[in-house]
């Protein structure tokens, strides 16, 4: 019974804590939406597929986002004809490249200045590279979640989705024949409903038309995204409950099976990247430096819970290819921080 | 917008006769917002009954529960604004963007996502969660020596009296000056719940508090271990105690340890905030 209530408890802890931040995010992302004309800072954005991996990374301190937020953000950029290596970039580094993350981790480790650096340095560098590394696949669309696929502008050296020439009842996808000659789409998203991929139509609108549209936009992204995470929580409340600690915490010793632990923690864990400095904290004595690193960047990137919300944009092998690659390069960073630095 | 169509569908029978699929489909998702609606108030009202009931402080550490108060307003506040929208202005709307009743795209079955949302939020209506007990203090490993170097530097008070401290206070002091003879004879007067630890003898309970740094997921107990003069079976695991004595250092388990040496143990009830910080 009581292993029954701690696993509520820690269930509703989770949800309780990660909601506000899912709210934030989508309101964000909505309002990126809505009153930014995001394709100017896409244009902006270097096309090099390195620079543009770094962009993206740093675009986080403009839309300060968690973990949980920044899916329907990176969504919306690759969807809005953003470089892959941007999009990929913001996704990985935007939960910890920004301000909120930085005072958080500030706040913790005031007494070791260099985490905050080497956490977002480590981000950083690991978002540009994965960033650079998905760049060489052309065409993303294999790797993309189907809705997300369709509703993005083709690449480059096809025609553009507009003005395809296949008949659009030959694309596929679910039709409304709604009004006469023009089938719907009734899968289309939202934003390319909005007017995404022709003219800025929802920028043109009154500020009052806008903001219906954001309360619109804002439910149903809380609706998917909030389904998502009940389940995710679930999971992590699950396993956490499941799992005595001391048996992951008996592990943490060496330079490298402390990383190891740390890293499935905090996949384990899926604690918000604006928290996730005092939970690494409670662990500051026990566990190597590098380790501590190693929580504080591969959590924020990929974990339980927000593999979940992965699935919303990228199928399963792309998702695969995420957390080996941030897995290795955070793994081999923090083994160095502890063979130099610890 | 979308009940709008319905119903233009209906009056204009002769130029656009719906098919019973359309209709079907209408109406479905017609409902589906209600229930999207629904799903956003219960959550804002779980939120917020957090709040009211203090239950949010088993939840989370104090510094973030404004977070949720917020999300909470903000949750109700948005139901609110999308029931006005249902309800009264869509004709005005409906030509606007009807584009826009498209079907948002979705990782769950149409409805599974609010619907799963609204389940969990119903029994959070009426579920009360529960502070972690002594089960999970013993599982998740009780610590006397501390692993919080953390916030000691600013937190340690060293003109505190010693009956003043708080039991974290004491495990703070140990960790920042182990050496357990050092508060020999000193007054001790702590609150926390009862652990029965296998490793302890009979007449040892363990005094614990669990320490929040930010949320439940990383709650971790701290206790010290308490003489007592009659068998432990009288003071059962999760009774809340306020135990008055002096400090002695024991061999406990081959580990030379400060125990408390009670002299008064007293129940009391549990704190309105369990955790300490």
């Amino acid at each position: 019974m009581d292993r029954w209530h701690s696993g509520l408890t820690l269930f509703f802890s989770l949800l309780v804590e990660a909601f506000p931040f899912l709210l934030l995010g989508v309101i964000f992302s909505s309002v990126l939406l809505f009153f930014v004309d995001e394709r100017q800072l896409i244009r902006a954005i270097p096309r090099n597929p390195i620079l543009g991996a770094f962009a993206g990374s740093l675009i986080g301190f403009i839309f300060p986002v968690c973990e949980c937020g920044n899916v329907p953000v990176a969504r919306r950029l690759l969807v809005q004809g953003a470089p892959t290596s941007t999009a990929i970039g913001f996704l990985l580094a935007a939960p910890t490249v920004n301000p909120i993350v930085f005072w958080a981790t500030w706040t913790a480790f005031r007494d070791q200045p260099e985490m905050v650096f080497l956490r977002v340095g480590f981000s950083l560098a690991i978002a540009t590279i994965i960033g650079w590394v998905f760049s060489r696949q052309k065409d993303m669309r294999p790797l993309l979640n189907a809705s997300v696929a369709r509703a993005m502008p083709l690449p480059a050296d096809t025609t553009s989705a507009g003005s395809t020439e296949t008949p659009s009842l030959l694309q596929s996808g679910t039709f409304m024949l709604g009004q006469p000659g023009q089938p719907q789409r009734l899968d289309s998203s939202l934003w390319q409903a909005a007017g995404v991929g022709a003219t800025p139509t929802v920028l043109s609108k009154g500020v009052s038309e806008r903001f219906r549209l954001l309360v619109e936009n804002v439910i149903l992204e809380l609706r998917e995204l909030g389904g998502v995470l009940v389940i995710g929580t679930a999971i992590a409340a699950l396993v956490q409950v499941a799992i005595p600690r001391d048996v992951v915490l008996g592990l943490g010793q060496s330079p490298v099976t402390s990383i190891l632990v740390m890293m499935a923690l905090a996949w384990i864990v899926s604690i918000c990247s604006t928290v996730d400095s005092f939970f690494a904290l409670s662990f500051a004595s026990t566990f190597t430096t590098g380790s501590l690193l190693a929580f504080l960047v591969f959590g924020p990137m990929i974990d339980l819970k927000n593999i979940a919300l992965l699935t919303s944009v990228f199928r399963t092998r792309a998702i695969i290819y995420l957390f080996f690659l941030a897995g290795q390069l955070t793994f081999v960073g923090a083994f160095l921080v502890n063979l130099y630095l610890g | 917008m979308v009940r709008q169509r319905r119903r233009r569908s209906l009056n204009q029978p002769a130029k656009q006769p719906p098919t019973p699929k359309f209709s079907q489909r209408s109406a479905l998702t017609y409902w589906l917002i209600w229930l999207d609606v629904l799903a956003l108030l219960v959550w804002g009202i779980v939120l917020l009954r957090f709040w009211i009931t203090g239950r949010v402080n088993v939840l989370l550490h104090p510094d973030y529960v404004w977070l949720a108060v917020m999300a909470g307003i903000m949750l109700v506040g948005l139901a609110g604004a999308k029931v006005l929208q249902l309800l009264g202005r869509e004709g005005r709307r409906q030509t606007a963007d009807s584009r826009s009743t498209a079907q948002h795209f979705s990782l769950l079955p149409q409805g599974w996502s609010s619907l799963l949302l609204l389940v969990v939020g119903i029994f959070g209506l009426f579920y009360s969660p529960q502070a972690f007990a002594s089960q999970v203090a013993l599982e998740r490993g009780v610590t006397e020596t501390l692993t919080m170097t953390r916030s000691q530097p600013q937190s340690f008070r060293g003109g505190t009296r010693p009956e003043d401290r708080s039991l974290v206070d004491w495990v703070r002091t140990l960790n920042v000056y182990p050496e357990p003879d050092a508060y020999e004879g000193l007054p001790a007067r702590i609150e926390g719940f009862v652990i029965h630890p296998p490793e302890l003898a009979q007449d040892y309970i363990m005094l614990a508090r669990f320490v929040i740094t930010c949320c439940a997921a990383d709650v971790y107990p701290v206790g010290l271990p308490i003489k007592i003069t009659e068998r432990r079976a009288a003071y059962p695991p999760d009774t809340w105690l306020r135990v008055e004595g002096q400090m002695v250092t024991e061999d406990l388990n081959g580990l030379r340890q400060l125990v408390v040496d009670a002299d008064e143990l007293i129940a009391i009830d549990e704190p309105a905030n369990p955790y300490d910080y």
